[in-house]
């Protein structure tokens, strides 16, 4: 038992860390294709991993909030610079994806539309946000049909992709 | 009816939601007033940033092959264009060695030591890019120890993509010209028109159209699409020459009383794998 909860506590934190700079790396890397004007899509593979931790209902396992606020610091310190807006964004796509979990049940489909919930929080955050440290300047139109839709579009592709073999890696866990 | 969150949590969150507006706006003005993070976040970058550097490395293959297949695509075409512009190319790198020459013979005797136009590049590579929804930033692999300093120009491809905005010790975080933040994309240009000269300053970025706008030009001077804008190298930060963009639209403002130019960044903001850092030789 006490295995199980190690085992928790060390994957899972080492895989969020790694996502968080797979994310930016892919950005860096795919950037002819995720920054070809006019789309902005971002890869979420941190939020997807979150994500999973709620869906297969692991966040008990170790001590997930901590894990949360941890990765939306680190992601405002190495990213922005500014302390806040991420971890913000982090923290109110997990709490509601969390808060909505039992309306929904472990079908992928199911999973997908939470995630998918989670995302939009995420990404709207990020938006609003940009308003109080006035930088925003792009309209709500072009955020939902460049930003929003493309970066669901693949992320919810990365997040089925992966959503049987985290659930089978969850088990073994528990 | 089944809560969402109990009052407690309600009044945590709205608590919550102060103190992190407050420590966004509070980080942002800190940002911008100092030339180096604290010493936490500057070894937080640092580390990430060597971590980062070694995850990179099976993506960006990834990406890199990617980008050659699409590259192999156009070779032919693109080949027989280069080749027909190469000879041109030729003469005029022999043209300007003969300039250089005479210019720097010239500084000489008048005793100049240094002008807008003298600068030294620092090459460095991206590590990594910002996934966010506004700041778009880049992490290269060279910070204060290769003697990099906030507020440095960078270049990559054929002209300036932005600025360093933060120096650690051993990597940086450049601010794109397509940042939305408020000096991101703030810098003296020189507009090169057939009638003269128009000095005048970068002031925005049209997300929507990625253009550069020069905004409260009052000069007569007859501008048109195609006309290059440089760095004018005022202010000392930025030297001078550096390739902005070219003019694409010419407006008058709101009120008729002066003219907004709209510029094409002549550098591809969407792929940009290694760059270039403009170190200035004024005052040096």
């Amino acid at each position: 038992m006490a295995w199980r909860f190690l085992k928790f506590k060390l994957i899972y934190p080492v895989v969020l860390l790694l996502f968080l700079f797979v994310d930016g790396d892919l950005m860096a890397s795919m950037g002819p294709i995720f920054t070809h004007f006019p789309l902005h899509i971002l890869p979420t593979l941190t939020l997807i991993w979150l994500f999973y931790a709620i869906q297969f209902e692991a966040t008990n396992l170790g001590p997930y909030w901590v894990y949360v606020v941890g990765i939306g610091l680190l992601f405002d310190i190495y990213y922005t610079g500014f302390i806040g807006t991420y971890t913000v964004a982090y923290l109110a796509s997990t709490v509601l994806m969390y808060q909505l979990r039992s309306f929904f049940d472990e079908r992928m489909m199911s999973g997908l539309l939470l995630f998918l919930i989670g995302l939009v929080t995420y990404l709207v955050v990020t938006y609003v946000t940009g308003f109080i440290i006035n930088i925003a300047d792009i309209s709500l139109t072009s955020f939902l049909t460049f930003e929003v839709l493309p970066t669901a579009v693949l992320n919810l592709a990365l997040a089925a992709l992966g959503y049987y073999p985290t659930w089978s890696f969850f088990q073994k866990l528990s | 009816m089944r809560k969402l969150f109990s009052s407690r949590t309600l009044v945590t969150i709205i608590v919550a939601l102060f103190i992190i507006v407050g420590l966004i706006a509070g980080s942002n003005w800190w940002a911008k007033r100092t030339n180096q993070p604290p010493f936490f976040q500057r070894f937080a970058n640092d580390l990430a940033g060597g971590v980062s550097r070694i995850i990179a490395a099976p993506t960006n293959a990834i990406g890199h092959s990617a980008n050659s297949f699409a590259s192999l695509m156009s070779t032919f075409s693109e080949n027989r264009k280069l080749k027909a512009q190469i000879d041109g190319y030729a003469q005029n790198k022999v043209r300007l060695q003969t300039v250089e020459a005479e210019n720097a013979s010239l500084k000489k005797q008048l005793k100049l030591k240094s002008t807008l136009t003298d600068y030294q590049t620092i090459a460095a590579a991206t590590i990594s890019r910002s996934p966010t929804t506004w700041q778009s930033q880049l992490v290269i692999d060279k910070g204060a120890q290769a003697g990099l300093k906030k507020g440095m120009p960078v270049l990559a491809g054929s002209g300036i993509i932005g600025r360093i905005t933060e120096v650690n010790t051993v990597n940086a975080k450049v601010a794109l010209i397509s940042d939305t933040s408020e000096d991101a994309n703030r810098f003296a240009v020189t507009l090169k028109s057939s009638t003269g000269d128009v000095n005048g300053i970068i002031s925005d970025y049209d997300s929507e159209t990625n253009r550069l706008v020069m905004g409260q030009v009052t000069a007569t001077n007859d501008i048109k699409k195609g006309d290059v804008v440089q760095t004018s190298g005022l202010g000392g930060v930025i030297p001078a020459g550096l390739f902005v963009g070219t003019v694409n639209q010419v407006v008058p403002d709101d009120y008729g009383l002066s003219k907004k130019i709209y510029i094409t960044p002549a550098a591809d903001l969407s792929n940009i794998t290694s760059v270039l850092v403009a170190v200035s030789q004024m005052g040096n």
